[in-house]
């Protein structure tokens, strides 16, 4: 075969591979994307909508959280708003499929992007945060933003930081014939919102609690500030505990959990800095059997002693 | 003969030539900074006893955590050069350490993209031994503006020392933590301001146990591990640190914290 018509024959040959791949590329991207949420009945009137216990990624889009909703007879009362705007208004499209009612109060439990960020698909005066969250998301709303948009790319399409403009307080919120309670806790980020709905025992834990799901750092104000108000959380007259992240549990195993293991992590800190280790040596450390159920612990790991250990460091240091 | 086979052919004679193994992480740069930083036609082989350890990812790309644990490794630790491949300025730091026995140390840097990076280890034959790791990050890290600026008294706190003292496993570990700036230069309107000079010092003996000089890939607020095989000084005294930045500031300390 002349060297002429092997390389026509080849041009021809990438020519058709370059076709198929712009072909494939172009579906990839024009394909819808779709969150597929379904609501599960967790109480008479009280839905959570389940996500994964998976990391941020292009595939799952974000969809790694619980949100929620409470029915009364003035309406419904929504937990959370995801982490885009395309969950937030397929999250609406779902509510208003189970109920007739019209949703008078969002309550956006904490300022971190997965739970705040489909927040336009909602009527903003519905918009309800603690003014200590609200502050932080329009200190942090941009960055992580920016960071969501390198995270899950086009599941954030249009995806804007709304501040709520309506504060929650601490208390009694009475909706209809509901009472809810609404508890401002600090470990997670510093402001965090917990919802027990009084009538049907359900917990909305939010971040406080990560069930089976390595719990994420970031903002916490101390591991032991956290882990202290677990024991608040675990007394009060719960029958179902929502967790932020993980599955819905009708016992206290979720707080033991919490429990446990942000002790083990404070003391991983504590005595590796007791010890003198670096950050890069105390990132290897062995994850205990005990935790084998908790997803993504080696990870997180990882970003904690980013986010944690230096404070542990310089206390375990003497001053010259 | 293909174009590409001839290409192909040329780079496999030109890496035997400068008599290089091949890069693990197949970057663009392992022949480039090698050379930058280890010097031309230098033995290098690649190990994976010199210990580097970095995490796959950045969570804080101005605070990525490193550290070169030497405990498997067979040979005299002379010297200890690391860099990161990708950033605009890639070394790190380079430590000498021919009389002190050197068996780990740690040192936070910063990262610009996701980069491969490497510890260098020299021993006493004059052959380097190259381990290499590889992080993801989102970037930004070396031209950040630096954090210690938020706080308004950072003047204040600027050139504060702390240090402890460690003994792990019959090994003596030295923790120095210093708060400076460390300013690149990469910053627009911000001019380099940054420790360059580190020595570990023992008391009684002219030679030191360690002497490291830093560059720009060094992340702010440094903190400093190092290990030594066996019992270093009697009492905590013996041991101190000196630095020195490039505005001629001296920061100094007896290691485990007794003021001088």
């Amino acid at each position: 075969m002349s060297g002429y018509l092997r390389s026509q024959r080849q041009t021809a040959w990438f020519v058709s591979v370059f076709a198929l791949w712009l072909l494939l590329t172009a579906a990839a991207t024009a394909a819808p994307k779709n969150y597929e949420l379904t609501a599960t009945s967790v109480a008479d009137g009280v839905w959570v909508v389940a996500g994964s216990t998976a990391n941020f990624s292009k595939a799952n889009g974000g969809n790694i959280l619980n949100t929620g909703f409470i029915e009364t007879s003035e309406g419904v009362v929504v937990i959370d708003t995801g982490p885009s705007r395309l969950y937030g208004e397929a999250f609406r499209t779902l509510i208003e499929s189970r109920t007739d009612k019209p949703i008078i109060k969002v309550l956006i439990t904490h300022h971190h992007p997965d739970h705040a960020f489909g927040s336009q698909a909602f009527a903003p005066d519905t918009l309800y945060m603690l003014e200590e969250s609200a502050q932080l998301l329009e200190r942090d709303g941009e960055a992580f933003s920016e960071n969501m948009y390198r995270l899950i790319g086009d599941w954030m399409r249009g995806t804007e930081v709304i501040v709520p403009s309506q504060r929650v307080q601490p208390g009694t919120l009475q909706v209809g014939k509901r009472t809810l309670r609404l508890i401002a806790m600090r470990g997670h980020t510093g402001a965090d919102l917990v919802v027990l709905d009084e009538i049907s025992g359900v917990l909305f834990a939010s971040d406080m609690v990560f069930f089976n799901r390595a719990l994420t750092t970031p903002q916490t104000p101390g591991l032991m500030e956290w882990q202290s108000e677990m024991q608040q959380l675990a007394e009060l007259p719960f029958s179902v505990v929502v967790p932020g992240h993980g599955p819905v549990v009708r016992d206290n195993r979720a707080f033991l959990q919490m429990n446990d293991y942000l002790i083990w992590l404070d003391g991983v800190m504590a005595s590796s800095a007791a010890r003198g280790l670096s950050a890069a040596e105390v990132i290897g450390t062995a994850i205990p059997d005990r935790f084998e159920s908790v997803e993504g612990a080696s990870y997180e790991l990882i970003r904690s002693v980013s986010h944690l250990y230096s404070e542990y460091e310089s206390r375990a240091l003497t001053s010259n | 003969m293909t174009k590409y086979g001839l290409c192909a052919l040329l780079l496999i004679a030109e890496a035997a030539w400068a008599g290089l193994p091949v890069d693990p992480l197949g970057s663009p740069l392992w022949e480039y900074n090698i050379e930058r930083y280890l010097g031309e036609g230098v033995e290098v082989v690649v190990d994976n006893r010199v210990g580097l350890s970095v995490p796959g990812f950045a969570e804080d790309s101005t605070q990525v955590p490193l550290a070169v644990n030497l405990s498997e490794f067979p040979h005299e630790v002379a010297k200890v050069v690391t860099w990161v491949d990708m950033n605009p300025v890639p070394l790190l730091f380079n430590a000498d350490s021919s009389d002190g026995g050197l068996s780990l140390i740690s040192l936070n840097f910063r990262v610009q993209q996701a980069s491969s990076v490497r510890a260098a280890v020299l021993d006493e034959q004059g052959v380097w031994h190259i381990d290499s790791g590889f992080v993801e990050a989102a970037g930004g890290g070396c031209t950040a503006p630096r954090e210690v600026i938020s706080s308004s008294d950072w003047e204040n706190e600027f050139g504060t020392l702390k240090t402890g003292l460690y003994s792990s496993d019959g090994n003596t570990r030295i923790k120095a933590s210093l708060l400076h700036p460390m300013d690149s230069g990469m910053v627009g309107n911000v001019p380099a301001f940054y420790v360059g000079k580190v020595e570990v010092r023992q008391k009684g003996s002219k030679a030191l146990l360690l002497s490291m000089t830093l560059a720009e890939s060094a992340a702010e607020n440094p903190m400093f591990v190092f290990e030594f095989e066996g019992e270093k000084g009697g009492a905590s005294e013996d041991l101190s640190i000196w630095m020195k930045d490039n505005n001629g500031y001296r920061f100094e300390g007896a290691i485990g914290g007794t003021t001088r």
